[in-house]
């Protein structure tokens, strides 16, 4: 049986809390996943006490589940599965370990947010790859290590990026660093010698941050991560592109990328570009829905420390005659919405209340993975299945990020709902396992599977499954991070 | 020099496998990249050019013995040269020349395939490599009033080669080249029935013996005629004539020149002019012993200089392919009025086997014709109506390919051409 | 070692009598040595057998025999380097020749699937025609385009196109169980754009800075990140082998050779480089220059001599494109004004357009790697110095520079390029990374066999004494436990995965790790 002391012996007493009113916040989310409550929450300082919390969790077969953002969560990820539970709140853990401006690369603790973040790296003349305007309270390393697709799709060479290496608890107690942080000598030795932790593959013949990425917490504890920087550009020139055609809007995105002449790039359809801007509801935002097309393209161009104008100048005329081409006009204003508003928005987190619940208070994510040429098709599939479960399709939101250089896109449905309409967020409850169905049928890649909808998602892979038991077995025998998640 | 004088050479194969693929420079998509028919068909390393040699060092250091298997392996191989080219794109090594002498070993120690024994048989009674009795070699010239240098007197000799004289689908093209040396006015001879076999491809199969004992019969005999220039219209006999006998000393001064290289010197002087037009699409094969293996001889002695570096003092300069005879074909069909000329995507040096050499049409007719039939669906990939070549060992195994596969191509060869367009 | 007759009977039931055998002769071609990494051992262990699958199935078949009967297998290509030879006996060669398709090339999603012999240059060939290009191995473009292939996977476009194993998306993965593995998006649908997921992804266990030769199985197909190409549909080569030259050189293409006064200058430019984003390519040595270059030994020489009397010290290789004319001519003044503040100076002898046009040609297909490497010596080995540029320019790149001007005037290894900081720079991604490399070019004689064995050592030891990255190189199963305690104990971690995905030790592991210690 595990006591409170137990865990004050390895956090302090000020770091572990078991009164009802903190557990009930740990015991829920937005997801629809079923509420339990955990035991205790315990929130640790570094990575000794990390290890120490992980080597009694597997004496005691206690189950410890990671949580390193502050709420809202989403994703059902962070909800306890089985009784018993202690939460492993890292969201203490802020440090900003070292800012490394002639390597592009920062190092950080896991309770970092992009709000401490990016002022943080912009002092050196650097800036992170973004997600999408996440939420104030977003770990940094949260956000990494769930594989969230970011706004620069440029620069997102391989879909484990921006991450480079961490250091992580395993499921057994062991510490173990990957990529280049992995050794020689500790990280300050390393530092001494010139080295940046910028390389994330192995150590030896196996990329260990891929398998921790995608996790859910399920085969470790991270205690920090580093992450690759771009340079802050001197110049930055966004435009927009309105469309009621996509796939005209796909093939541009696809050359802007392809020829490299783009930092941020999206698409959103009116409903997410509108809940994104608004500042009151609800007139604020259907005046500016009124005015948009369905599909908008956003993206920047920009200029860095070379010849920044000149830069920006040409990049300028190439698009311009690229999208020509495809027979669109790029524009610095569509509808009542400027590029420059939204670049200064997406280069930040998103402002209080987080965007996504602005609208009815609450929102649930269907996204997946797929290719240009489906698009067209799954997004028929959604406002079709969306139809039928009497959820209109005129208030789903829609965003679509190229990623790994154009390789895929993430296609990512916003179903927005008054949390206090039980109807309500039952209907979008059904929807979401009704259209992740669908979608899959569709060819629909799930890569990053969370909730209810999880083992609908992995069960169609029974291979991979099996092969992630093994690795489960092998970082995680006692099966203590984080039971029930995934296929675990 | 041996094989075991090769094992130097031999080592410095890094086995990088580039001797099986055309040069890397030259890669124009995903089909046609294979330089090697061997390997390309039989897929296990020991049938590259590479491959050979790290046989060959094993069987030096005698880590196995022959075997039926060995043979096998040995003589699927039409020794075009293609590995040999390839490999010299980046490296400073001899492939072929061990290839050579693996067979003549082998030949030596009585390790023979049955079909080439056969083959030198007929050479050493008759004087041929195909079959037919030397009394007959002449036939084809009856009634055309050629002199015959063995009873006069001419600064020419037209040899003909073994195929083209006891095949009958091959005389065309003998008497189209005396047709065309008459209207010229060459002062020319044939040997008729003295003519012999040049031995090249006894050689190809490693009975060097019997390519030697062919190049003296043949040397003094042309030596007593005062014969100065050798045209021939055999690929095969010109790398003989020109190469291999040069090679063992024995071509003296012998000027030696293939059809094709007269004949674009004649239109380029204006002795000939090609008037009728020829409408006709073609694509042109380059044979192996006249192109990447037509290069001249290049004769060398020295020593290795001590150190790292595989290099020599002199400097060894290498036969890579470079000088073979590309153009002069080429001349020739594009001075045939109404001619389209259109390239294979491998050419010149880096040329597809026809898939007769080395003896493999003999040995292992599946091989050849396989060969053959990958050439001929290059050529008809290009859009032409004709392959054209400049070898009849090429010709005839184009058209036997075609008779037993079946192709709306034709076959010609390039002297055939231009008598047409005379 | 004497097989059970009913293992080949089995095999040869599954392949036919064409695509297996025994023949002493056919196995001793495959176990001679490769000229990477070469000492005085002129023959690795013979296979057994050596097998040439058609497909995945019968991979697979193949793979599950092993299993039964308990025998090794070791998956092979196009044969270059090392990593091609079992340790020892009784085990059975998969080579995957006949397995040489392009399946898809997707065009707006750019990317390319491919079967494990489809060699680079055939890949980048039909790329092209399609506007399109890779990163090609820096083995060169005769080996295999598959990413788990080469070692490491950098080329000399890693500046722009990536490299091997962060080009890899989807797999279809054969483990030594015998089971049919489809990465990512193949394992629930058809398509082939991401390898990662559903949750973790299984590329983490398939390579890693190293790839993993053989001992966890065979990949029989995998997709890989494709690039913009601005050039040519076909590049306009001509001449005659080894003569090969531009025809005429695209407007849009640019190269040159810098050289620095110091090491620290060439990456201080090499850094400003990947920063400003102009580079197609930034790569290269002064010896390895003049070498790819030469079309014999003896040219390399002079010409080796030529440039170090007109270099100020070492350099690079910049090669510069652009898709517009504006971009290029952008591309080229950002290069000059970073030449300019890092006092590098332009090699004369390169900046003839057909001298560089043919380097520009030969660097983008990748056909170099044998005369730099092999031509020489015909063997070579290459040492790695850390990921990124602080460690390299340290202690690691003096060791071993030191180490190979004394070992050149012991004779222990060739002399020509003697005195040269001659590093050659990999710099991969737009300098978010890279690597640096020391080539070692020597005629294996009992005493260089030895000395470079000691070099390596030495370099080793400088790299886990001083901290500097890695472990490269340290994919031979004899170094996993003594080069592991330095890097997190990775081999007792990968030791775990090598004995739950091969229970039963039949995926040979000689460039991997054992179930044993």
């Amino acid at each position: 049986m595990i006591t409170k002391k137990d865990l004050e012996e390895i956090v302090g007493s000020e770091n572990v809390c078991d009164d009802h009113q903190t557990l009930k916040a740990y015991a829920y989310d937005q997801s629809f996943v079923p509420q339990r409550m955990p035991e205790y929450i315990v929130k640790p300082n570094n990575g000794t006490e990390i290890q120490a919390l992980v080597k009694w969790a597997n004496e005691t077969l206690t189950p410890l589940v990671p949580v390193s953002s502050g709420p809202p969560h989403f994703r059902g990820d962070t909800v306890p599965s089985t009784g018993g539970v202690v939460i492993v709140d890292l969201s203490s853990m802020k440090k900003i370990i070292r800012i490394d401006r002639p390597n592009r690369v920062v190092m950080c603790e896991p309770g970092v947010t992009f709000k401490e973040l990016i002022p943080a790296i912009e002092k050196e003349g650097l800036r992170l790859n973004l997600p999408l305007l996440p939420r104030e309270k977003k770990s940094v390393i949260g956000s990494l290590l769930e594989r969230e697709p970011v706004i620069m799709p440029g620069y997102h060479w391989d879909i484990a990026d921006p991450l480079d290496c961490v250091e992580i608890i395993f499921g057994t107690g062991d510490m173990f660093r990957t990529g280049g942080a992995a050794g020689p000598g500790t990280i300050e030795e390393q530092l001494a010698a010139g080295g940046a932790q910028d390389e994330p593959l192995g150590p030896g013949q196996a990329d260990w941050y891929r398998a921790i990425q995608g996790a859910q917490g399920t085969l470790g504890i991270t205690t920090w991560a580093s992450m690759r920087c771009e340079l802050l550009p001197k110049v930055e020139e966004p435009f927009m592109v309105g469309s009621m055609q996509l796939d005209k809007l796909l093939e541009l995105v696809h050359w802007l990328i392809r020829l490299r002449l783009v930092n941020e790039c999206f698409v959103l359809n009116n409903c997410n570009l509108s809940a994104i801007l608004a500042k009151k509801w609800h007139d604020h935002y259907l005046n500016i829905k009124d005015t948009l097309p369905p599909w908008i393209l956003f993206f920047n161009i920009v200029g860095y420390d070379y010849l920044p104008e000149e830069r920006v100048k040409y990049q300028i005329t190439d698009m311009l005659s690229t999208a020509q081409r495809v027979g669109l006009e790029p524009e610095k204003r569509v509808g009542s919405v400027s590029a420059n508003e939204i670049l200064q928005l997406v280069q930040r987190p998103s402002e209080e209340p987080y965007w996504k619940l602005r609208f009815k208070g609450a929102c649930h994510d269907i996204f997946f993975l797929t290719i240009y040429d489906s698009l067209p098709e799954l997004i028929g599939v959604m406002y079709d299945t969306a139809d039928k479960a009497g959820y209109p399709a005129s208030d789903i939101g829609i965003y679509l990020q190229p990623l790994v250089q154009g390789t895929n896109c993430h296609c990512e449905f916003n179903l927005y709902y008054d949390p206090k309409n039980l109807r309500e967020s039952e209907r979008v409850k059904d929807l979401s396992t009704s259209a992740t169905k669908k979608l899959i049928a569709g060819g629909a890649f799930f890569s990053r599977p969370y909730g209810r909808n999880t083992s609908m998602i992995i069960n169609r892979d029974a291979a991979t499954a099996s092969a992630l038991h093994k690795i489960k077995m092998i970082l995680d025998p006692k099966k203590i991070m984080n039971p029930g998640k995934l296929c675990f | 020099m041996v094989l075991e004088d090769y094992r130097d050479n031999m080592e410095i194969c890094s086995k990088c496998s580039a001797c099986k693929f055309i040069p890397l420079e030259r890669v124009e998509g995903l089909q046609h990249v294979n330089i090697c028919p061997s390997i390309a068909r039989y897929n296990f390393h020991a049938y590259s050019g590479g491959g050979r040699l790290g046989t060959a060092i094993a069987m030096l250091d005698k880590r196995f013995d022959y075997s039926k298997k060995l043979v096998e392996v040995m003589y699927n191989c039409q020794t075009c040269g293609g590995c040999d080219v390839s490999c010299k794109y980046g490296m400073d090594m001899e492939v072929l020349e061990p290839i050579y002498e693996f067979r003549i070993k082998a030949v030596k120690e009585k390790h023979t395939h049955p079909a080439l024994d056969k083959v030198i048989n007929s050479l050493k009674k008759q004087g041929t490599m195909v079959p037919g009795s030397k009394a007959n070699r002449g036939e084809w010239a009856k009634g055309l009033d050629v002199k015959d240098i063995t009873k006069q007197k001419v600064k020419v000799l037209y040899h003909v080669g073994c195929l083209t004289s006891y095949d009958r689908e091959m005389w065309k093209v003998a008497k189209a080249t005396v047709n065309l040396l008459k209207k010229v006015g060459v002062d020319f001879g044939i040997a008729g029935e003295n003519e012999s076999c040049c031995g090249g491809r006894a050689y190809q199969m490693g009975y060097k013996e019997d390519f030697l004992n062919q190049a003296r019969k043949n040397m003094e005999m042309i030596k007593i005629s005062g014969v100065e220039t050798l045209i021939t219209t055999c690929a095969d006999g010109y790398h003989a004539f020109q190469v291999l006998y040069d090679k063992f000393n024995l071509k003296g001064n012998l000027e030696v020149l293939h059809i094709t290289e007269y004949l674009a010197r004649l239109i380029k002087e204006g002795k000939l002019k090609p008037a009728k037009k020829i409408n006709i699409n073609v694509t042109y094969h380059d044979p192996c012993h006249l192109g990447r293996l037509g290069e001249t001889y290049i004769h060398w002695e020295g020593k290795r200089v001590p150190g790292h570096m595989y290099r020599f003092e002199p400097q060894k300069v290498y036969r890579r392919g470079t000088y073979g005879i590309y153009e002069p074909p080429r001349d020739v069909l594009r001075s045939i009025p109404g001619i389209k000329l259109v390239e294979m995507d491998r050419t010149k040096e880096y040329a597809w086997c026809c898939g007769a050499g080395g003896g493999v049409n003999d040995s292992n007719q599946e091989f050849s014709m396989w060969t053959a039939m990958e050439r001929i669906k290059e050529a008809e990939d290009t859009g032409a109506e004709a392959i054209v070549t400049a070898c009849p060992w090429c010709v005839r195994n184009f058209n036997d390919a075609i008779k037993k596969n079946g192709s709306k191509l034709k076959i010609y060869d390039v002297t055939e051409l231009l008598a047409m367009a005379i | 070692m004497d097989l059970d007759r009913s293992i080949y009977k089995a095999l040869e039931d599954i392949l036919g009598p064409e695509n297996i055998t025994e023949e002493p002769a056919i196995l001793d071609s495959y176990a001679w040595r490769s000229g990477m990494m070469a000492g005085t051992t002129k023959f690795m262990p013979r296979f057994e057998i050596v097998t040439l699958p058609k497909d995945t199935e019968e991979v697979q078949a193949i793979v599950k025999l092993c299993n039964r009967f308990r025998i090794q297998f070791k998956p092979t290509s196009t044969l270059w380097g090392p990593g091609n030879f079992p340790g020892g006996p009784g085990v059975i060669l998969i080579d995957l020749r006949r397995m040489n398709r392009i399946l898809e090339i997707n065009e707006k999603n750019m990317y390319a699937v491919l079967e494990p012999y489809v060699i680079g240059a055939q890949l980048q060939s039909e790329l092209m025609k399609r506007g399109l290009t890779c990163n090609l191995n820096g083995a060169g473009s005769h080996v295999s385009a598959f990413h788990f292939a080469g070692s490491l996977g950098h080329g000399f476009t890693s500046q722009t196109h990536g490299y091997g194993p962060r080009n890899v998306l989807a797999v279809e993965w054969v483990t030594p169980e015998g089971e049919i593995v489809r990465l990512g998006s193949l394992g629930s649908s058809s398509e082939w754009f991401c390898g990662d997921g559903p949750g973790p992804s299984l590329r983490s266990l398939i390579r890693g800075s190293a790839n993993s030769g053989g001992g966890i199985g065979v990949f029989t197909k995998a997709a890989q990140k494709v690039y913009h190409w601005p050039g040519p549909l076909k590049f306009p080569v001509e001449g005659i082998s080894p003569n090969y030259a531009p025809a005429w050189l695209p407007e849009n293409f640019f190269l040159r050779f810098i050289s620095f006064p110091s090491t620290d200058k060439m990456i201080e430019a090499t850094r400003k480089i990947g920063e400003s984003e102009i580079a197609l390519q930034c790569s290269h040595s002064i010896s390895m220059l003049a070498s790819s270059i030469a079309t014999c030994n003896e040219e390399d020489l002079e010409l080796l001599e030529k440039f170090r009397k007109s270099a100020q010290g070492p350099g690079i290789v910049v090669s510069i494109t652009g898709n517009s004319r504006g971009e290029f001519e952008y591309k080229k003044k950002v290069f000059q004004q970073i030449i300019d503040e890092t006092d590098g100076k332009s090699l004369e002898l390169i900046e003839d357009p057909q001298v560089w046009g043919g380097i520009l040609w030969r660097f983008i297909r990748m056909t170099t790697a044998i005369r730099e490497a092999h031509r020489a010596t015909g063997v070579w080995f290459g040492n790695m110095a850390g990921n990124n540029y602080a460690a390299i320019k340290a202690k690691y790149t003096q060791t071993a520079a030191r180490l190979k001007d004394e070992m050149i005037s012991k004779g222990l290894l060739f002399n020509g390029d003697k005195g040269l900081i001659d590093l050659m720079m990999w710099p991969q991604e737009h300098g978010h990374r890279g690597l640096a490399e020391i080539v070692f070019r020597y005629f294996p004689t009992p005493e260089s066999t030895e000395g470079v064995q000691h070099l390596r050592n030495e370099c080793l030891k400088v790299a886990l004494i001083e901290h500097m990255g890695g472990p490269y190189g340290a994919n031979r199963r004899e170094l996993q436990d003594v080069v592991g305690p330095h890097y997190s104990n990775y081999h007792l971690w990968l030791r775990k995965i090598k004995k739950a995905f091969d229970p039963n030790g039949v995926a040979e592991s000689t460039n991997y790790i054992t179930a044993e210690e």
